[in-house]
């Protein structure tokens, strides 16, 4: 089923094209709520009222740009607000000394999957994975980041900076990537290693 | 400048892994949101079991409405009457003349002169038609439990009229539905044997003839006048003496019955014969095991660009043995017809087969054939393994994989009686079982055939098994036990329908069940 006839089908409240629709595109949303969620049950929480407001917003799409961009959109600003209903996002932890580390790509072993990063981004606190999933992966900016969780913007980026330096940290330790001979911190200061 | 740039490649590539990331939601996701966005599509289903619960309700209410006066009066007199030992309790005088009174009304003037001389003039109950269905009570109650009473026992409540006739009147009030000539028969020769379980508790020599019904009714009217008791016999003679006069007197008032009255009788006694019971005795619940062993076959389906799964027959490129299972469950059955039960229960299924593999020492990149359902198209996803297919091969680290589920089912079915003999049935029998899967292990065979993928959310939570059975069925005092060969076969793939590998289970078992009517 093409996209055009899913949305037709979709605008005329068809449960066929509504299922087509929802089954080619629920298994990367339900990737992107799994992000956000404490575990696979919120996501699917998350997923399923998402896609009840695609569809009940279905007929205010407007061909403007991919239709997957406008679905990810919605069901993103839903993780948020289902976020937001449970949690501040102020939640911080003190990292003194946060190094990064260069990452070439040939530094990533080819055993390096989705899921093992995905599970890493997880495994940083809840409001370090926000800000990073919606900076890093969902291409926000600081300031619409803080607009969305009610933040400074200046606490969106500082967020953003704990949590690149933790990942790295647990991707190394997982041995999910290598730890460079070159050492920085991500205010520009080269060391050596 | 150095560090930007790391820093915006280190950002590409966790945004590409994190974009190429991809899960499965459950069908209940789904269903949720279908529900929510067409609520009118849920009435069918309401009200289909609106309709479902109306029926059983109406047939519960059709079977027993008819029995609601008798087991009311049974109530009202019954239990204020005798207590679990078979003692006289005292009588409560409200309860009995409220019992009298509604008696009365709905049992017509037949019984009116009966109930209201014997409360009135203190007659004896005896000479009225309604005795000679209550005698049996009658003689259970100065029995007690059999063997437990002594003849100074007897003695006592039988020369105490006054508790005598009461009793009669309760018992008349208890049994007043069951007068009909027929019943009468047997009654009476329960009452003969009650007689005789007495005498042989107490060593008496006189016995009354199984046969004397006719006897006894053709002399009825001679020995009415001159078989009164005998105050200096023992109880059992007593007893004896008393039967026999009742058994006359029964004969007489018969006798004396117009035509109208004995026809009013046998259809108010055809009509309201124990019903409660009839419909009761059909039910029966059961609890039941079998063990199985558990069989499957594999198949794919696939189609478009893809060339999934190389060989062939994919049954003869996996080391795959068979598991044992179980399943137990409770059952209700109801006989519709002499031989035909229909049944419905709750079960509880576990399924297990074993797969034979290596163990490999670090994680490889594999794959696993999926079906797009828009187009029906098969392609590969990318799934990480650590197992390998050991089958042509001598595994290094030999692993055993078990393909598990854990499922409640509704086994809905009927059971035909093949031949009957004396304390054994012959049945076959076949269900459908609607199956929830809530649990289990799938590994599945990677599409180079190479590796095995374990993945959980690939099983297929709801399902449908069919079930065949025979078994032999035996009476064992009040319970039934079975047993008998079952096979049990899984309709759709235990897999979800965008996996192009299909898992059919069948399994082989041996039920042993054991039932109780109710």
């Amino acid at each position: 089923m093409t996209d055009d006839l899913m949305l037709s089908g979709c605008l005329r409240n068809n449960a066929a094209a509504q299922e087509a629709l929802y089954t080619r595109f629920s298994p990367r949303m339900l990737g992107v709520c799994y992000r956000f969620a404490k575990n696979r049950e919120d996501a699917e929480d998350m997923l399923q009222e998402g896609f009840i407001k695609v569809f009940s917003q279905i007929h205010q799409y407007r061909n403007e740009g991919a239709f997957e961009g406008w679905i990810r959109r919605i069901v993103v600003h839903t993780c948020i607000n289902i976020l937001k209903k449970n949690k501040k996002f102020s939640d911080s932890v003190d990292i003194t000394n946060a190094h990064s580390i260069h990452v070439r790509e040939e530094m990533i072993p080819s055993i390096m999957q989705a899921k093992q990063v995905v599970e890493c981004i997880r495994s940083l606190p809840l409001g370090y994975k926000t800000v990073l999933n919606l900076y890093a992966i969902e291409g926000y900016t600081h300031k619409e980041i803080a607009f969305m969780l009610d933040i400074e913007e200046s606490t969106s980026r500082s967020q953003y900076t704990r949590a690149k330096s933790m990942l790295e940290e647990i991707l190394i330790r997982k041995k999910i990537i290598q730890k460079s001979k070159k050492k920085t911190n991500f205010f520009g200061a080269v060391s050596p290693g | 400048m150095e560090n930007e740039f790391y820093t915006a490649e280190f950002e590409e590539l966790i945004k590409d892994k994190a974009d190429q990331f991809r899960m499965y939601p459950t069908k209940r996701v789904w269903h949720s949101i279908y529900n929510n966005l067409h609520p009118s599509r849920r009435w069918p289903s309401v009200f289909m079991s609106l309709f479902l619960i109306t029926s059983l309700m109406l047939i519960g209410y059709l079977n027993t409405g008819n029995n609601t006066v008798n087991r009311q009066i049974n109530n009202l007199a019954y239990n204020e009457t005798y207590n679990q030992t078979g003692n006289v309790k005292t009588i409560n005088t409200k309860k009995q003349n409220a019992a009298y009174t509604k008696t009365k009304q709905l049992y017509g003037k037949n019984y009116d002169n009966a109930f209201e001389d014997v409360i009135t003039n203190k007659t004896d109950l005896y000479n009225y038609t309604i005795v000679k269905s209550n005698k049996p009570n009658y003689f259970n109650l100065v029995n007690g439990v059999a063997g437990t009473k002594t003849n100074a026992d007897i003695i006592a409540v039988e020369n105490n009229s006054h508790d005598k006739e009461l009793i009669q009147l309760m018992d008349a009030y208890i049994k007043s539905n069951q007068i009909l000539t027929d019943v009468a028969v047997n009654n009476k020769k329960n009452s003969i044997n009650n007689l005789k379980r007495t005498a042989k508790n107490t060593n008496a020599d006189e016995l009354i003839d199984d046969n004397s019904l006719e006897d006894l009714n053709a002399t009825a009217t001679n020995k009415a006048a001159s078989s009164k008791p005998v105050t200096n016999k023992t109880g059992i003679d007593k007893l004896n003496e008393v039967d026999k006069e009742v058994t006359s007197k029964i004969s007489a008032v018969k006798i004396g019955l117009t035509n109208e009255e004995k026809d009013w009788i046998e259809n108010f006694a055809l009509e309201n014969t124990s019903l409660k019971n009839k419909w009761k005795s059909r039910f029966a619940v059961s609890f039941y095991v079998t063990p199985a062993v558990n069989y499957r076959k594999l198949s794919t389906e696939s189609k478009g660009s893809a060339t999934p799964f190389a060989n062939a027959d994919i049954n003869s490129v996996v080391n795959q043995k068979p598991g044992l299972g179980i399943e137990t469950g409770l059952g209700l059955s109801y006989t519709v017809a002499k031989s035909l039960i229909v049944k419905a229960g709750f079960q509880f299924n576990y399924t297990k087969y074993n797969i034979k593999a290596d163990q490999i020492n670090h994680p490889i990149l594999t794959a696993i054939v999926l079906n797009d359902p828009s187009t029906g198209n098969s392609y590969p996803a990318a799934r990480i393994s650590t197992v390998s297919n050991s089958f042509n091969s001598t595994p290094i680290r030999p692993v055993t994989l078990h393909n598990t589920t854990y499922q409640i089912s509704i086994p809905i079915g009927f059971a035909y009686k093949l031949s009957s003999q004396k304390n054994a049935d012959w049945f076959a029998g076949a269900s459908v079982q609607p199956t929830y899967v809530f649990d289990g292990k799938a590994h599945l065979i990677s599409s180079d055939l190479k590796s095995y993928v374990s993945d959980r959310s690939t099983i297929n939570s709801w399902n449908l098994n069919f079930g065949f059975e025979t078994y032999m069925n035996f009476k064992l005092g009040t319970y039934d036990l079975q047993v008998g060969p079952q096979v049990r076969y899984q309709v759709n793939s235990t897999y979800r329908k965008n996996v192009a590998l299909i898992e059919k289970p069948y399994a082989f078992g041996l039920k042993f069940g054991l039932t109780k009517a109710f």
